[in-house]
Parts: C-alpha cells; structure tokens; sequence
C-alpha cells in the first residue's frame, strides 16, 4: 500500500524550532487533502530534538497520525493519515 | 528641500510602522507557538523580513483549522459512541449500575431497577447503593463493591437473591487515566431461569437416582435370575441370584456381549438368540464349576420412551432339583405301579408254573419213558425253574423293603461292593480304580446301597466289556456325598438315557437283562432321599452320579 502513495519529503536539516514547526506545517497544510485522504505520505527529516515534540504533538492534533524515527545523525517524523 | 525633508520623513514614519507590524506579527505569532507548545521565535532564527515571506500567520491560521476539523470529528465520534454506548447500557440484558467512591449511585439502566430497587421509588441517581439496592445503612462487610473499591479487583457474587428473582453479581473497578479508583461498575446477570431449570433438573435428577437405586435394589433382591442388555447385545446388569446360580462373578460378565456368555453357560439357547419374547423355556446349561443346570428362562425386549427397541432382560430360575425330585417322583410312581402289577402277575403265574414243573418232575419218575420224552421233559422243568428264577426277581422288585438306617461309611461299602466284584472284574482287563475323598458317613441302608455300587459298577463292567478303565470317586458336596462311576465305555444315546432308569428297559439281547437292576437302584437311592443321574456322550464313556444326603445328626459328628 505505501508504495502506492506519493512520498514527500521536508528536509529541514540545520533549522531549529520553531521556525522548523512553521515550516513543517505549512507543508502539512499546502498536502493537507492528499495526507488526509491517505494518497500521500510525509517525511520530515530533521536534527533539531525539540522538533520531535513539537511537529508530532501539533500534526497529532491536526488529526495525523505520526512515528518519529532516529536515523544515522538525524530524526525523520513521519506524518500520515489517521487509520 | 522642503519636499526633500517631507520625503524624509514619510520614509522614516513608514519604516516606523513597518517596524510596529512586524513586532506585532511575530508577538502574535509567538503567542499562537505557544499556544501550539512551541517555543517563541527568535530574531536570530528569522529576520523580519524572512518571517513575513513565510506567512506565519497564514500558516497557523490553516494548522489551527485542521485542528478544528479534526476536534468536531472527534466530537462526532465521541457523540456516536456516547450514544451507542447508551443504548447498549440501556438495551443489555443484565442490570449496570456505576457507583462512585462514598458508594453513591452515579448511573444505572432499567434492568438494575427491575432487579434492585423496591417497587414505587422513582430515580435513584445520587442515592446510596446500600440504601436502595440492600436496605441497609451502611455498606456490608461482604459486599463486593466494597471489596473491589478496597483491592481493585474484579469480584464474583456466584448467588443473589432480591424481589424473588436470583442473579449473579459482578463489580469492576472504575479508574480515570492515572489508574486511580474512582468507584465500582457494578453488573447483574438475571439467573432466575438457570436456577429454576437447575433445581428443576436436580430434583428431576435425585428422583431419576432414587428410583435407578429402588431398582438396583430390587433386581438384586430378586430370586430370580435376571440378566439384562443393550440394544446391541452387551450385558449391562447381572444379578446377585444370576451369579448365584451360575456361579460367575458380576464383574467378569458385565461388558460381555451376551451369546458370548451364553456360549460360556453351554446354553441350549439356539431359539433365544433368535426370539425377542421367551416364557419359561427349559433350558440346560453349565454352570462356571462345571455342574449341569437345568435352568426355565424367560426373556423380553425392553422399549425406550419412542417405542424403540433398547434391550433385553433375560430371568431364570435354577430348576435343576425340582426336576430332579420331578423325575424321582415320576419313576417311583412307575415303580410303584409296576411293583404291584409284578407282585400279581407273579403270584398268579407261580401257581401253575409250580404245578408244571411237578407234574413234568413226576412224568420223570417213569422208568420207562423214553430218552426223547424224558430230555423234553427236562426242557419243561427247566424252563419252569427259569421261569420261576425271573418271577422270584419280580417278587424282590415288587417288595422292595423299607431301608434300615444306620451310619454308614460310603468308603467302606464301596471297597465291601468291590471284593464282591473280584470275580467279575478278574475275567477282563479292566482297571478299575478308586479316588475315595474324605466324606462323612451318612445315614443309610449298607445292604441296599452295597446293592446300588454293584448293580451301578456292573453295568460299567458290562459297559467298558473287554478292555478300559472304570472310576469310582467319592466327594461332598453342600449336604451330601456324592458317587461317581466313570466308565470308557462307548457312551450312551440321549435316547437310552432317557429311559434308562425305566423297569423293564434294557439294552441287552433278549433273555439276559431283566432290565430291573437301574430300575431297583434309582428306587433304593430315592427311598434315601437321594438322587441318581446320568451323564454321557456316546463314544466318550459315561458317568453315574448317586448323591445322597449327609443326615443333619451325622453331619455333627464330624
């Protein structure tokens, strides 16, 4: 099924919070009906912790589910529609 | 330069206000990251300039709808859900209530009220449950609301009993987020039906086992022989008297199918196997030790409550002895009979066979008579002298005496019996043995029952002719002594057997067999209250069994 979905990716390495929140979002919102709708999937690759509090906790009230991963030196935060 | 300094100064007041703008953006800004959970920008992070081309606001603005959408969502669901669970509440079949820590009565559904609360009190919400639901002031020690609010644990009320309905009781913690007991869910199963049916069915079932008991006890009272199968043949119920009379035990027979266990009684049962209803057949058969029973057998199908067939009970009675006193009864009838018709005949004839031999003796006297006459003459008084030899035995029959009673050693008559059959034995090459068990003596005629062992021996003699073995065995039996003469002779027919105690049978050729001796014998052992049998195959020799009764005073002595 993921294979099926448009991957999109946000690289926001460098960037701090909030500034990366603000970016993050506006991607969020600029795909909103194409994550909702489960057609694409999110990847937010960034090496700011706090951003792993911070994106999960809005886009979970957005109504996204969310999984954070570490990966090698950076985090990579997944937004996806809710199952 | 006045329009040079107006220019100036429009251009400083714009910066001014462009300046106000965007500390007034990214105040609000931060005020909405925070209110997100985020941290305040920093002017370090972006610039006026950068903050305004990436449209903060604008930003927030569209998360803040998402989140909006996905609240009323929510509030959807938790409607549906609210509302399900409501109905569920309302509609389940057992009775919920929710009770809060001071044990007051935060929700409950119809089916509590039904269960619960007394009649003509109207909503209980707030009210103690140990007040409504119990009738009491304060919670009892025993109540499992009390217990789970205590340990956090579920408990089970197995039995409850209110407004004579019955059911089973089950309380729940109730906890918030932190795990923390904010009271008791407590839940009803209504099991008044179950238990009726319960009671309904133990008391069925205490009335199926008193009267299966009432039964056994019966069947196993019963003299009677009764033996009783499945539909499929397998024995399922032996009786104490069935045991009793064939001498196997209840628990080597159950199980069994039941023509094996016909076939281990040598039951002449060919027509049993094949008919579902017998009334007092006569059967023979063997009984475990080996004795011949004569056994009346009747049997009929059982049915089940549909009119099936389910089974078969077989009952017997041990009709062995009463045939035999039948048989004895029936031969001294005969023999009284024929005693008396002897004695008659024998009297009537002895006059003129006295006065043939006389008249044929004083014809003899003549000297002159000549040597054909005189041989016929001998002939004639020969045959008188026969003639009166046989009615002298009618006679003896016919005036059979009363037996003279006295302790009498069985061992020692048989050795007397044998000197007396020295002569006889010696002419052929018979081996005669004896196996003589240690019997009590008996009370009996020595005279007489030295005359049975010799007729009884005799014919054994007669029997085996030339070469073979004969046994003689004395054993006890109960109360009595019992004789046995084995023979390897050829046997003797079902035909013969039959009527070999018969006066006048014989087998022998004509003129050397009066065909009275069995017949004396069966006479002398039924005057002792005993009985004589006889048991063969022909082409396997044969045996005569004479039992006769140890006298109570005798039997003390020893």
């Amino acid at each position: 099924m993921v294979g099926k979905k448009e991957l999109l990716e946000l690289n926001i390495l460098g960037q701090v919070c909030p500034a990366c929140l603000l970016v993050a979002l506006k991607e969020i919102n600029t795909h909103s009906d194409k994550l909702k709708q489960g057609r694409a999937l999110l990847t937010v690759k960034t090496d700011h912790r706090d951003a792993t509090r911070t994106i999960p906790d809005t886009a979970r009230a957005m109504g996204y589910d969310v999984e954070v991963r570490k990966v090698a030196t950076y985090y990579e935060i997944q937004v996806s529609a809710r199952k | 330069m006045a329009g040079t300094t107006i220019k100036r100064r429009v251009a400083a007041d714009g910066e001014t206000l462009n300046r106000k703008y965007s500390v007034y953006i990214r105040e609000k800004v931060n005020q909405l990251l925070q209110v997100m959970g985020s941290s305040p920008l920093k002017p370090e992070e972006l610039d006026d300039e950068t903050l305004l081309d990436l449209d903060p606001l604008g930003i927030i603005a569209g998360s803040f709808k998402q989140v909006l959408d996905h609240l009323k969502d929510t509030n959807r669901e938790l409607t549906i859900t609210h509302e399900s669970l409501q109905a569920i509440f309302d509609a389940t079949g057992v009775g919920i209530s929710i009770i809060d820590r001071d044990f007051r009565i935060i929700k409950y559904n119809e089916k509590q009220r039904a269960l619960l609360v007394d009649d003509g009190i109207g909503d209980v919400t707030g009210k103690f449950c140990h007040e409504v639901y119990c009738n009491k002031p304060s919670p009892d020690i025993d109540c499992p609301a009390v217990d789970t609010m205590e340990t956090g644990r579920p408990v089970i009320v197995r039995e409850a009993a209110k407004k004579g309905k019955h059911f089973q009781v089950v309380t729940t913690p109730l906890k918030d987020g932190e795990g923390n007991i904010m009271g008791v869910i407590e839940v009803l199963l209504d099991i008044s039906d179950t238990k009726r049916a319960r009671d309904a069915e133990r008391e069925q079932r205490g009335f199926y086992l008193t009267e299966k008991s009432k039964l056994a006890t019966i069947l196993q009272s019963l003299s009677e022989g009764l033996i009783v199968t499945d539909k499929r043949g397998t024995i399922i119920s032996f009786n104490n008297a069935a045991e009793s009379i064939t001498g196997y035990p209840e628990a080597e027979v159950l199980g069994l199918d039941r023509e094996r266990f016909f076939d281990m009684l040598s039951l002449d049962e060919r027509a049993v196997k094949r008919q579902e209803r017998l009334v007092n057949r006569e059967c023979s058969a063997r009984s475990r030790d080996n004795r011949r029973l004569t056994l009346s057998l009747s049997s009929v199908p059982l049915q089940d409550g549909s009119g099936n067939y389910s089974g078969q009970v077989y009952s017997f009675r041990d009709i062995s002895e009463e045939k035999q006193r039948q048989e004895n009864h029936y031969r001294t009838e005969k023999l009284a009979a024929l005693g008396e018709l002897s004695a008659g005949i024998a009297h009537e004839l002895n006059t003129p066979l006295g006065s043939i031999l006389g008249y044929a003796r004083l014809l003899m006297r003549d000297r002159d008579l000549p040597p054909e006459d005189r041989e016929r003459l001998e002939i004639i008084a020969e045959q008188a002298i026969r003639g009166s030899a046989i009615i002298k035995r009618l006679l003896n029959f016919a005036r059979q005496s009363t037996p003279e009673f006295a302790d009498t050693d069985i061992n020692a008559v048989i050795a007397d019996s044998l000197k007396v059959l020295g002569e006889e034995i010696g002419k052929r090459r018979i081996s005669v043995t004896t196996e003589l068990g240690a019997v009590r003596p008996i009370r009996a005629d020595k005279r007489q029952i030295e005359q049975v062992i010799i007729n009884v021996v005799l014919n054994a003699l007669q029997a085996v002719a030339a070469e073979g073995q004969v046994l003689i065995r004395t054993s006890s039996m109960d109360h009595s002594v019992v004789i046995g003469v084995h023979d390897t002779g050829p046997g003797i027919s079902r035909d013969v057997r039959t009527r070999i105690f018969d006066p006048f049978f014989t087998t022998k050729p004509f003129g050397e067999g009066t065909g009275l001796g069995l017949s004396v014998c069966a006479g002398i052992v039924s005057a002792h209250g005993g009985a004589i049998q006889v048991e063969s195959e022909e082409g396997n020799g044969a045996s005569f069994l004479i039992t006769l009764p140890v006298h109570r005073n005798t039997e003390q002595t020893t």
